[in-house]
């Protein structure tokens, strides 16, 4: 029933801009992908022509199989939920709800049945009188997926729905998409800046930039072994620390040393082979490392740096730390209340296996890890 | 000079005006205005539609209680200049809805010098009565007139036809306002969100029903201001049917009531005829206005 949704080779210009940039893509059946993306990167246009909303100027869409570049948003038989919701303001939320079913000349009795029982899914029952004025984000967010979901159409594109809630009803939502997801199965797309939204809800995250797919895979994949420096710095919360870093053999190890600072971590000595074979030897360097992989201690351990804790934000579960590091900060993540306060002399440790090392000129990954 | 206006003096050139020289400059005039030219005589007026009183005689007015309302309401051919108003009515502002929202649909998307297109559009609005009413009079002309001419209707008569005279001259009203309707319905077309007509195209509404679900629910309240002006003027239209044809059958209230006024010099009389067509303008407008805020509240 849920289609299998493929882009091939897709451009579209926006006059000079080139909006979307020779996009290959295959959505599963019944899967559940994210667009993760800063704004103007594309997602929305990429996603509202799926929808049909937006031309493009060259490749095909197809939707279970049949090529739809050409036809027009009803012929698509694809449910839209937009981002400012898009309801219709002077009918009721039933009305609103039976409009897809009306509009195609359900019988009356199939589409009070449906409209009442998607209602019911989405706890919105009571609210079948109301019109959307009198509606708060979180009604008017389930209204507009129930309209969608009335038709039960093959598939579901979502555009940002969730981006105009508050931080607290977002998480609620979070989860009820998921569990819609679940029980109703139909391939879904999903269009979102949020990268938490991002790894929350999907089988797969599309991370986009300037027009072009950056990288496609599972959240995990996307956070572990991110292809380039835009990934890798667009993914994850706090950000992933990125120095430039020069690398140096001393005592039976590497020595990784961010550029202006006086002493460089401990790696295994590996690392300068792996870095030759993969062309870097003299290319400049970067080093990635999410804050999580940096560990600090308050007393001098094997193979840690002396350094200065600059800033310290407590988020309750954890504190994220600024180390002051050469010219700049590198940031780590410790226990809630580990160090006392900022000035602390900290001892800070990498973790050579969650380290990755970026080509500085290209941004792209060296896939080196160790 | 008050000592008020002096000390306002200096702050209105460095702060723009006070609120009481703004009272004195703009809003007692206006008062006055209003009061001397609008509110005395709709007062006097209503005196007077109590009375016998002839403005061509010296004799005095003698009161004569409700006796004008009630022969202006039991006379038959007062009845004849409503029912002839309001067909005229019906059939003018029906054709400027059709016309003037039928050009706003054609006009409310991308089109090439969409902006001097509107502006010819809205010229007729901007000519004067008289003159449109002189113009169009040529344009009937059995003989020369270019209408027949173009339509291959011979000596046609448009004006001088019973039947056909009233219908001739609501055309007329039609072509000088449907600018009007359309300008209303332009504005309120380009503010219904572009998003909802995505939505609708998404749910698999056809254009048809899209138009009557979407559109015109969205835009009927701006519509509805159109049509109560368009009413309202309609309903005491006088320039053009006085210049176009001089019929019976073209014979609106206003007419009646000039003729009444000013030809016979019935000035009680037509005082309360006045009074009578005040009130079914209010009326009328009262309905429209009460369906309007029906329609706004959602």
């Amino acid at each position: 029933m849920s289609p299998r949704i493929e882009l091939e080779r897709v451009n579209k210009h926006f006059g000079p801009v080139h909006v979307i940039n020779d996009v290959n893509l295959t959505v599963q059946e019944r899967e559940f992908v994210v667009f993760l993306g800063q704004s103007g990167c594309g997602k929305t246009t990429t996603l509202r022509a799926i929808a049909g909303l937006e031309t493009i100027d060259s490749g095909a869409i197809r939707i279970a199989g049949r090529a739809v570049q050409d036809t027009r948003p009803e012929e698509r038989d694809i449910a839209f939920v937009f981002q400012s919701f898009a309801l219709y303001p002077h009918l009721t939320v039933y009305e609103n709800m039976a409009f897809p079913l009306r509009a195609t000349r359900t019988p009356r009795d199939e589409v009070d049945r449906t409209v009442r029982r998607v209602a019911e899914v989405l706890q919105t029952s009571h609210l079948l009188k109301r019109r959307p004025s009198a509606l708060s984000g979180g009604d008017l967010q389930r209204v507009a997926i129930g309209r969608a979901l009335v038709r039960q159409p093959k598939a579901m594109l979502m555009d940002e729905p969730i981006g105009s809630l508050d931080a607290k009803l977002r998480e609620e939502m979070r989860v009820e998409l998921k569990r819609l997801h679940v029980e109703q199965g139909s391939t879904t797309i999903y269009v979102t800046h949020d990268q938490i939204e991002a790894m929350a809800l999907a089988d797969r995250i599309v991370v986009m930039h300037a027009g072009v797919l950056q990288q496609v895979g599972s959240p995990e994949e996307v956070y572990a072994n991110p292809v380039n420096l835009f990934v890798a710095q667009f993914v994850g919360s706090p950000v992933m620390n990125v120095a430039e870093v020069s690398v140096t053999g001393q005592d039976g190890a590497a020595r990784v040393t961010v550029a202006g600072a006086a002493e460089g971590f401990v790696f295994p000595a590996a690392l300068i082979d792996r870095l030759s074979v993969a062309g870097a030897a003299d290319k400049p360097l970067s080093l990635g490392i999410r804050p999580e992989a940096l560990e600090i201690t308050l007393a001098p351990q094997d193979g840690a740096i002396p350094v200065e804790a600059h800033l310290i934000e407590p988020l309750g579960s954890h504190d994220i730390v600024d180390l002051k590091m050469g010219p700049g900060f590198l940031r780590a993540r410790t226990r809630a209340g580990l160090v006392p306060g900022p000035g602390t002399q900290v001892w800070v440790r990498a973790d050579a296996g969650r380290a990755h090392f970026f080509d500085s000129g290209s941004g792209q990954s060296l896939g080196v890890r160790l | 000079m008050s000592p008020s206006s002096q000390a306002a003096g200096p702050a209105l050139r460095s702060r723009g005006m006070s609120d009481l020289a703004i009272r004195n400059l703009f809003i007692i005039p206006t008062i006055v205005f209003l009061i001397v030219f609008n509110i005395f005589p709709l007062i006097y007026s209503l005196g007077y539609s109590f009375t016998d009183f002839r403005a061509s005689t010296n004799e005095p007015a003698r009161f004569v209680g409700l006796q004008n309302y009630r022969d202006l309401l039991s006379d038959p051919f007062i009845w004849r200049n409503f029912t002839i108003t309001a067909k005229y009515v019906l059939v003018s502002v029906t054709g400027q809805v059709i016309v003037g929202f039928g050009i706003a649909l054609l006009l409310n998307r991308e089109i090439p010098f969409k902006g001097l297109l509107t502006t010819l559009l809205l010229l007729p609005m901007m000519l004067s009565m008289a003159v449109v009413g002189l113009f169009w009079k040529l344009l009937y002309d059995p003989s020369f007139g270019i209408i027949n001419y173009a339509l291959g209707l011979g000596t046609f008569e448009w004006l001088a036809n019973p039947d056909v005279a009233l219908y001739a001259i609501a055309l007329v009203d039609i072509w000088m306002w449907s600018p009007f309707v359309m300008l209303l319905s332009l504005a309120g077309l380009s503010a219904v969100p572009k998003h909802l007509y995505e939505a609708a195209a998404i749910d698999r509404a056809s254009g048809l029903y899209t138009f009557f679900r979407i559109t015109l629910p969205l835009v009927a309240p701006i519509l509805l201001i159109a049509i109560i002006f368009r009413t309202m003027e309609a309903f005491k239209t006088f320039d053009l049917a006085y210049i176009l044809a001089s019929q019976p059958t073209t014979e609106v209230i206003s007419i009646r009531l000039y003729k009444m006024a000013f030809q016979e010099w019935q000035t009680g009389l037509s005082c309360a005829f006045a009074y009578i067509v005040l009130i079914m303008v209010l009326a009328i407008t009262n309905i429209y206005v009460k369906y309007l805020n029906k329609v706004k509240e959602r």
